[in-house]
């Protein structure tokens, strides 16, 4: 076992050997690309959230955009605005870019995406939650930033650099094999295929399928306006009453802003570039939630009122404005289908009574 | 880290491209050695002086046995070896439960023993790695095989990642020539190892783990709660759990060796077709049962004594192979049950065989079935030994593999056998079916062109991406 030099092979040698390396990455490769070319069957499947409301906002011009983090998903139905008018002329045609868990910096950079022909008028649902510098959320560099996106956030928010770029690596990274990307909606269209040649085979599986295929279509051809239906029903003043503990929510921990804030002036800037009206609603949210945080809730609050200034109207749509109460939301931030329908009325009025471009705080 | 996991992916990844890349022998050997050790002490870290000595003790073992003339000093070199190997595994693996046992006694003795505060955590295949080191010393002691010179080499033999958490067994007999030539991967090789990590996979994450999932763990874990056709099919999940999370693991070793050029042994050849509990265990986990047989079985006279001294050599060697596995009584039960069905077998085997009328009949169909029915039965009832939770649940399951009935005893709970466990029991399957296509005369080739295999592959690859759960369960052996 005396140590020996290795044996002597030819480049050519070498090569031949690697041919069942290179049939797999052939076999790989073409299973890859049928499921690419197959890619709207598997997201209609498990649609990407924020990239299937970017998608479902293009797809037509619009009129008006509502943009913001869930509570705008949740709180505002198009639908129910029917009336909205901006500047004397109606405004029929909205659709509804709420990300979930999303932040300011998404919010901006969603809307320029989700609007190649910019509308008229933009609303923004703001939150707490949208500007808390404690929290970033990976779905956004993730599934939504181009390399130009991430090329402003690293110039823009110092603090969220290292982070955007690895998680805006790892999405691409992802993107890489169409099966892996889409692995979660061949998962759910092989359940519902299963399901209905074998009814009983794999019946949670396939009830997951056809709520998110409902939830894909209700955002395709929707209005952005797309809540679970158990979510939509749900009330939070009967959870208190059966003593429910406080839902964790950690989405106002630490709250710190200013990195996230600078997008407010990315979105207003964006709206004054294309001649587009940008108005910001401050959205409702519990007693509860306001009680357990009341600092967070005062900052937000300090912040908004500071837009007016710039031009920006801001709509306070707080509980008592509104007359909301417990029973008109699902959560302690989240309205339900009852809470939306008057948030979006108030809305529409609201708009339609501001003095258009004067900038006025209501 | 494990094998169906992405960082075990990366960390290969960079061993072959690094192993490759070199061209020198002894440096590409340096680089696996390192490889191995950091594979080793990734979890948990502090227990890598543990491997480290017990290689240095055996290497060291080993050249004096192969330079001394004497054979006293021969002999006291392989005791120490032995000692410090034997030493270790029963140290780490049997003082918890010697311990807790301890306690129990003294409780009843009326002396109080307070109980063990801390739980000692397995260094990573110690019950492997103490095996072949054992092995290799015995082998150059009985001059079987020479002593390893170079110290990086016996230290590779041992610690070879790819078989290092849970085996195979290898005998330095087998593993240490091929070292002894630079080890050139050859296309046959490289196609072999994607089809068996393939293979592994699919076993592990799509048949194993699903299994354990849907039914396996919820009955096991509450018999009680189930009817008996449930526990009829979780018994058998767990048969095909077992075999597809071991004989998985075993096919990803293989084939992760094969891409650095090296052969490991079968470790199994489709168990569930064994028709007798002693064609059982030449079909199961081969690279222990060799083991054993060589360094245990036969040192003790293996069958050249008598009746009764063979009896009882069985019964020893099978305690000890219950025991080899864990630390627990359900082991000892597992182990005494083998012993005592193979003391069983081997005397009516001895009273039928060469009886004409007998021999006539064990040559039937019919036979062979009723042969390969109450074989499965017998490892069945072994399975729930090793898994049941509790006694009575464990009485409760093998019931109603008998043939009792029971109505569950929560209705909430109780639910249908899912369709999929049918699906899955008949994947795991699928090698002994194609075994009994081919047996009753069905032309299935014996193996398909490179191509079409590395295809399949490539297609098992994608189902694993699309359907294997997130998170891989930690593979059962290598809790051993």
């Amino acid at each position: 076992m005396t140590p020996t030099p290795a044996a002597p092979t030819t480049p050519a040698r070498n090569w031949r050997k690697l041919r069942p390396l290179l049939w797999l990455a052939l076999a790989f490769g073409l299973l890859d690309c049928a499921a690419r070319r197959t890619a709207p069957v598997w997201e209609r499947h498990s649609p990407d959230d924020y990239a299937a409301r970017v998608e479902g906002c293009r797809r037509e011009p619009r009129d008006f955009i509502l943009v913001g983090g869930s509570p705008v998903s949740e709180g505002f139905d198009p639908d129910a605005m029917t009336g909205l008018t901006w500047q004397g002329l109606p405004l029929a045609n909205g659709y509804a870019v709420g990300l979930p868990g999303g932040t300011l910096t998404d919010i901006a950079i969603a809307l320029r995406h989700a609007a190649p022909i910019p509308p008229r008028l933009v609303i923004y649902g703001a939150s707490a939650t949208d500007m808390n510098d404690a929290r970033n959320e990976p779905h956004g560099p993730y599934s939504l930033y181009a390399t130009a996106d991430v090329a402003e956030v690293w110039r823009t928010r110092p603090d969220a650099r290292a982070w955007t770029v690895r998680r805006y690596a790892e999405g691409q990274c992802r993107r890489v094999s169409a099966i892996y990307r889409h692995r979660h909606g061949l998962k759910m269209a092989a359940a519902d295929a299963l399901e209905s040649q074998s009814p009983g085979a794999c019946p949670e599986a396939a009830k997951e399928a056809n709520g998110l295929r409902d939830y894909a279509d209700a955002l395709r051809l929707g209005r952005g306006y797309a809540p679970a239906a158990w979510f939509a029903d749900a009330r939070y003043d009967l959870r208190k009453a059966a003593s429910a503990p406080f839902a964790p929510f950690d989405f106002l921990d630490k709250y710190r802003t200013g990195s996230h804030w600078r997008y407010a002036a990315e979105l207003h800037a964006w709206c004054t570039e294309h001649g587009v009206a940008l108005v910001v609603v401050e959205m409702p949210v519990t007693a509860d939630l306001e009680a357990k945080y009341p600092g967070p809730t005062a900052e937000f609050r300090s912040l908004l009122g500071t837009l007016p200034a710039d031009g920006v109207p801001v709509l306070r749509a707080r509980r008592e404005a509104l007359n909301l109460n417990d029973a008109d939301f699902a959560d302690t931030i989240h309205l339900n289908r009852a809470g939306a329908a008057k948030l979006s009325a108030w809305t529409r009025d609201a708009v339609n009574a501001l003095p258009h471009g004067d900038g006025a705080a209501r | 880290m494990i094998f169906a996991s992405k960082s075990f992916l990366v960390f290969l990844a960079v061993v072959l491209v690094l192993y490759h890349g070199l061209g020198r022998r002894d440096h590409r050997y340096r680089v696996l050695l390192l490889a191995s050790w950091l594979f080793y002490a990734v979890v948990p870290p502090h227990y890598w002086p543990v491997i480290f000595a017990l290689t240095l003790i055996d290497y060291v073992a080993g050249v004096r046995i192969g330079r001394a003339a004497d054979e006293r000093v021969r002999r006291r070199w392989l005791t120490a070896s032995i000692v410090a190997n034997l030493g270790l595994l029963i140290g780490f693996k049997y003082t918890p439960f010697a311990y807790e046992n301890a306690v129990t006694v003294a409780g009843l003795l009326g002396v109080p023993l307070s109980p063990a505060t801390l739980s000692i955590v397995l260094p990573l295949g110690i019950s492997y790695h103490t095996f072949q080191g054992i092995s290799y010393t015995v082998d150059v002691y009985r001059r079987q095989i020479p002593a390893v010179t170079s110290f990086t080499d016996y230290a590779l033999f041992v610690s070879f990642f790819p078989q290092l958490a849970a085996g195979p067994i290898v005998r330095a007999a087998d593993f240490l020539p091929q070292m002894a030539t630079p080890p050139t991967v050859t296309r046959v090789q490289i196609a072999d190892g994607i089809v068996l990590f393939a293979s592994g996979l699919v076993k592990k994450l799509l048949v194993a783990d699903p299994l354990d999932q849907l039914l396996v763990g919820p009955v096991f874990a509450d018999p009680f709660a189930y009817t008996d056709a449930a526990h009829r099919w979780a018994v058998i999940g767990w048969a095909v759990q077992i075999y597809c999370d071991f004989s998985g693991y075993t096919d990803m070793a293989r084939g992760v060796s094969k891409w650095f050029g090296f052969e490991l042994p079968e470790n199994f050849n489709l168990p569930y077709l064994a028709t007798s509990i002693a064609d059982f265990w030449r079909r199961w986990h081969l690279s222990l049962s060799a083991w054993l047989r060589d360094y245990v079985y036969f040192p003790m006279g293996g069958s050249r004594g008598g009746e009764l001294r063979t009896a009882f050599n069985l019964l020893a060697l099978f305690v000890l192979c219950g025991l080899w596995h864990g630390a627990a009584w359900n082991w000892l039960a597992y182990g005494l049950f083998n012993g005592a069905l193979m003391v069983l077998h081997r005397g009516y085997d001895r009273a039928v065989n060469g009886r004409p009328a007998w021999d006539a009949l064990r040559g039937t169909v019919g036979w062979s079935l009723f042969a390969w029915a109450a074989t499965a039965l017998q490892f069945l009832v072994g399975l729930v030994m090793i898994r049941t939770a509790n006694w009575p649940g464990g009485v409760r399951l093998t019931q109603s593999l008998l043939g009792q009935s029971f109505e569950p005893t929560s209705v909430e709970v109780a639910t249908a056998v899912p369709l999929p466990v049918g699906v899955l029991v008949a994947c795991g399957l699928a090698g002994h079916a194609v075994e009994l296509l081919r047996r009753a005369g069905v032309p299935v080739p014996a193996t398909w062109p490179e191509p079409v295999r590395v295809f399949a592959a490539a297609a098992a690859f994608a189902t694993v991406i699309v359907f294997a759960p997130g998170v891989s369960k930690t593979f059962l052996y290598v809790q051993f």
